[in-house]
C-alpha cells in the first residue's frame, strides 16, 4: 500500500490516520464543548463575547482565506458581511410578521448578490493589478456605506433596523424547560451559532486543506511559476473570492440574527475592516485557526478595554484631555494594529508553527 | 487588447489614425451630450462647477498620485495627512483670524491673507505628519504592497480617532473669507467666486508639480532614482532623503487639498479623510495609477459627470463615481494615462 502514491496523498493518509488522536483534534473538542457549557454561566457579558466569537471567527478564517491563502487585500469583507446582516434584517422587518421561509429567502438572497459581486470585483479588478482589487474594494465597500444610511426608505438610514426572527429564535418565545433547564429563544439562538459557526469552520478548514487549496497557496507564493505548471490562476483566485465572500455574507446573517438589529456603521461601515485586519494578523495570516485566537483577543479586548481605559483615567488626575483619550479606545486597538504589522507580522499560530519547525528541522514537508 | 494594441502599431503612427480621431471626438463631444437635456445657461453654470470641483478633487489625489507614481506606495494614510491639513489650516486658522475680523467680514487683502495662510498652515501641517508617517511607519515595509496598504490604512483609522480626540467627533462649521463668499453673474450664468480661487489654485499646482518634476534638477534626480535606485545613489545622492522629500511633498499637497475641500463644504468632520481618499482613488484609477497629468483628467470626468448627472438624476449621483471608473477600467483597464504593464 502507498507504493503507487504521490507524497502529497501519502502525507494525506497518515493524516488521515492520526485524525483523531492528534493533540490539535483534542484542543477543537474541549473548545466547542466549552462554547457549550457558556450559556450557563449566568452572566450575559460572556455569552455575548462567547457568540460574538463564533461567528467573528467564520468571518474572520474567511477573510483569511482570501488574504492569507490567496494573497489578495480586500476591502469589500464588511460589505459582504453588511448584505448577509442587511438581508435578514431587511426582509424581516418588512414582512411584518417573520416566518421560517423568510430565513431560507434572506439566505438565498444574500448568497446571489455576494456571489454576483464578488465576481463583478474580481473580473474588473483582477484584469490588470493585484493593487486594483484593493482599491476597487474599497470604493465599491464604501458605496455600500453610503446606500445604507442614504437608502432610507429600504435600511431606515441611520437609525438602523430593529427586528423580530420567527419561531423559537423570537424573544416572545415562552421558551422549553428540558432536565430542569429553562431554555430560552437567546440560547437557542446561541446553539444555532455554535452548529453553523463550526459547520461553516470545517467546510474552510476542508477547502484550504484540498487540491484547490494547495494552488491557490502555489498562487500566493509564485503566480508566475503556477501559471507555467498549467493552472488558471484567475480561475482558482475568483473562486476563492466568491467562497470567502459568501461564507462573510453567512457570517453576517448569524450576526444579525444574534443582535436583532442593524446600522450601516456597525454592519457596513469600512473601518470595521481594520478590526479584521488586525483579528488576522494577530492570529497570523494564512492559518486558519489562528483566526480563532485573533477574534477570542480582539472581542474580549473590545468588550473590556474601555472599562479599563476608564479605570486607569480615573487613577490619573483629572483633565479634560486623559478623559476624551480615555473615551477613544479604538485608536488604542489601531495602534496595536500598526505595531503589529511592523513586529509581529507573523502572528501567534504563525510564529508558534515557525518555532515548531525549527524545532523538527527543516527536512520535514511543513503541514498547514 | 493584445490585437487592438498590435493593430495601432502596425499603422503609421503620423499618417492618418481613423480610430484616433474617432477616440477623441467622442471623448470631447460626450460632454456636450447634457445639452439635450438642459439649456446653454444651466448647461455653463454646470459646467463651471464641474470644473471647479474638478479641481477641487484633483487637489485631492494629486498629493496620492505624486506618492504613487514616484515612489509605488499607494498611501492610504493620505486621507489622514488631508483630514489635518483641513483641521489645522481651514478650521483652526480660519477661526484664530477671525478673531481679528479677518475672515467674515475683511477686506479683498485680509481675506486673500487669510485663504494663503491657511493653505500654508494646511500644507505645513500634512507636510509635518508626512516626514512622521514616512520615516517612523512607511520605511519598515518598503516594497511590500500589502503591508503598505494595510498600515497607512490602519495610520488613517488612528488619525481619525486623534482627531475625535482634539476637534470632537460633531461637524464644525468652517469659515469662508469675505472675498470668496457669494457669486458673480456673468451673462445669466451664476459663478461662485470660490469656485475660480479653486479653479486657480487647481491650475497653478498642476503646473507647479509639472514644472518641478520635469524642468528642475530635483524633479530629474526623482525620476531617475524611480528607474534605477542604485545608479542614483552610486552618483551620490542620497535616494533615502530623497524619497523622505517626496513623501513631505505628497503630504503638503494633501494638506492643501484638505484646506480647500474643508472651505469649500464649509464644514470639517473626522471622517473626511476616509471619504475623501475613496474620491482621490477613484480619481486616481481612472488617470492611470502614478501619472500627474491622467488623475488631472480623471479629476475633470469626475467633476463634470458628478455635476451634471447630480443635476439630471439626484438619485444616480452617489454611484456615479465607481460607474465611471468600470466604465474607464472595462475600456482601459490601466487608466486613461497610465502606462500599460503586466504584473
Amino acid at each position: 500500500m502507498g507504493h503507487d502514491l504521490n507524497p502529497v496523498q501519502q502525507q494525506r493518509l497518515v493524516e488521515q490516520k492520526t485524525r483523531f488522536s492528534r493533540p490539535s483534534f483534542l484542543v477543537q473538542v474541549a473548545l466547542v464543548l466549552l462554547l457549550l457549557m457558556v450559556p450557563f454561566n449566568p452572566s450575559f457579558r460572556v455569552m455575548d463575547a462567547a457568540a460574538k466569537i463564533m461567528l467573528f471567527t467564520v468571518v474572520v478564517a474567511s477573510y483569511d482565506l482570501i488574504l492569507g491563502y490567496t494573497g489578495l487585500l480586500s476591502f469589500a469583507h464588511a460589505m459582504f458581511f453588511g448584505i448577509g446582516a442587511y438581508s435578514v434584517a431587511l426582509i424581516c422587518y418588512h414582512s411584518g410578521t417573520p416566518q421560517w421561509y423568510h430565513l431560507f429567502l434572506a439566505t438565498g438572497a444574500s448568497l446571489i448578490l455576494s456571489v454576483f459581486l464578488a465576481l463583478v470585483l474580481a473580473f474588473f479588478s483582477l484584469r490588470t493589478k493585484a493593487i486594483f482589487f484593493a482599491m476597487l474594494s474599497l470604493a465599491l465597500a464604501d458605496f455600500f456605506h453610503l446606500l445604507g444610511i442614504t437608502w432610507s426608505d429600504l435600511t431606515l438610514g441611520e437609525d438602523g433596523v430593529t427586528f423580530n426572527l420567527p419561531g423559537i429564535f423570537n424573544m416572545n418565545w415562552a421558551g422549553v424547560r428540558f432536565l430542569d433547564i429553562h431554555f430560552s429563544a437567546r440560547m437557542m439562538i446561541y446553539y444555532f451559532i455554535l452548529l453553523v459557526s463550526v459547520i461553516l469552520f470545517l467546510c474552510l478548514v476542508r477547502f484550504v486543506r484540498s487540491p484547490v487549496g494547495r494552488v491557490l497557496k502555489s498562487i500566493r507564493d509564485n503566480e508566475q511559476r503556477s501559471t507555467a505548471l498549467g493552472y488558471k490562476t484567475f480561475r482558482y483566485q475568483l473562486l476563492s473570492i466568491v467562497f470567502g465572500s459568501s461564507l462573510a455574507s453567512l457570517g453576517g446573517i448569524l450576526y444579525a440574527m444574534w443582535l436583532g438589529f442593524v446600522d450601516p456603521d456597525s454592519a457596513l461601515g469600512v473601518f470595521s475592516m481594520v478590526d479584521y485586519l488586525l483579528m488576522v494578523i494577530i492570529g497570523g495570516l494564512g492559518t486558519l485557526y489562528g483566526s480563532i485566537i485573533g477574534v477570542a483577543f480582539f472581542i474580549t479586548t473590545q468588550a473590556w478595554l474601555p472599562d479599563l481605559l476608564k479605570g486607569i483615567a480615573a487613577l490619573l488626575p483629572p483633565s479634560e484631555i486623559i478623559a476624551r483619550i480615555a473615551e477613544r479606545w479604538m485608536a488604542f486597538l489601531g495602534l496595536l494594529f500598526i505595531v503589529a504589522i511592523m513586529v509581529f507580522p507573523k502572528g501567534v499560530v504563525g510564529t508558534i508553527r515557525e518555532r515548531l519547525s525549527i524545532r523538527k528541522g527543516a527536512g520535514r514537508v511543513k503541514r498547514t | 487588447m493584445d490585437a487592438e494594441a498590435a493593430a495601432t502599431q502596425l499603422q503609421d503612427p503620423d499618417g492618418f489614425n481613423m480610430k484616433r480621431l474617432v477616440t477623441w471626438v467622442c471623448s470631447i463631444g460626450i460632454w456636450f451630450l447634457p445639452l439635450i437635456w438642459v439649456d446653454p445657461t444651466t448647461y455653463m453654470v454646470l459646467t463651471v462647477a464641474g470644473v471647479a470641483f474638478g479641481m477641487l478633487l484633483f487637489m485631492v489625489a494629486s498629493g496620492m498620485t505624486v506618492i504613487f507614481g514616484l515612489m509605488d506606495i499607494l498611501n492610504l494614510a493620505h486621507g489622514a495627512l488631508f483630514a489635518l491639513g483641513a483641521y489645522t489650516g481651514g478650521y483652526w486658522v480660519l477661526n484664530l483670524l477671525e478673531k481679528w475680523g479677518w475672515v467674515e467680514y475683511g477686506t479683498v487683502m485680509q481675506s486673500i491673507w487669510s485663504l494663503v495662510l491657511a493653505i500654508l498652515t494646511g500644507a505645513a501641517a500634512g507636510a509635518l505628519l508626512g516626514i512622521i508617517i514616512e520615516r517612523v511607519i512607511i520605511r519598515g515595509v518598503y516594497g511590500d504592497h500589502l503591508k503598505q496598504i494595510m498600515i497607512t490604512m490602519g495610520v488613517l483609522y488612528v488619525m481619525t480617532e486623534v482627531t475625535k480626540i482634539f476637534w470632537g467627533a460633531n461637524p464644525e462649521v468652517v469659515l469662508v473669507p469675505m472675498t470668496f463668499q457669494g457669486s458673480y453673474d456673468i451673462f445669466d450664468v451664476i459663478v461662485g467666486k470660490f469656485r475660480i480661487a479653486a479653479i486657480v489654485i487647481g491650475v497653478l499646482m498642476f503646473a507647479g508639480i509639472q514644472v518641478v518634476l520635469l524642468k528642475t534638477k530635483i524633479g530629474l534626480i526623482v525620476r531617475a532614482g524611480v528607474e534605477n535606485r542604485e545608479a542614483v545613489q552610486t552618483s551620490g545622492y542620497n535616494i533615502n532623503r530623497i524619497f523622505t522629500g517626496v513623501f513631505t511633498a505628497g503630504g503638503a499637497l494633501a494638506g492643501i487639498g484638505g484646506t480647500m475641500w474643508c472651505v469649500f463644504q464649509q464644514q470639517v468632520y473626522p471622517d473626511i479623510g476616509l471619504e475623501n481618499i475613496i474620491f482621490a482613488m477613484i480619481v486616481v484609477v481612472i488617470g492611470g495609477l502614478g501619472s500627474v497629468t491622467g488623475s488631472f483628467l480623471g479629476a475633470l470626468v469626475v467633476g463634470l459627470s458628478f455635476n451634471y448627472v447630480a443635476f439630471l438624476l439626484p438619485k444616480l449621483a452617489l454611484g456615479v463615481n465607481i460607474l465611471i471608473m468600470v466604465v474607464v477600467l472595462i475600456i482601459r483597464p490601466w487608466g486613461l494615462m497610465g502606462e500599460k504593464q503586466g504584473d
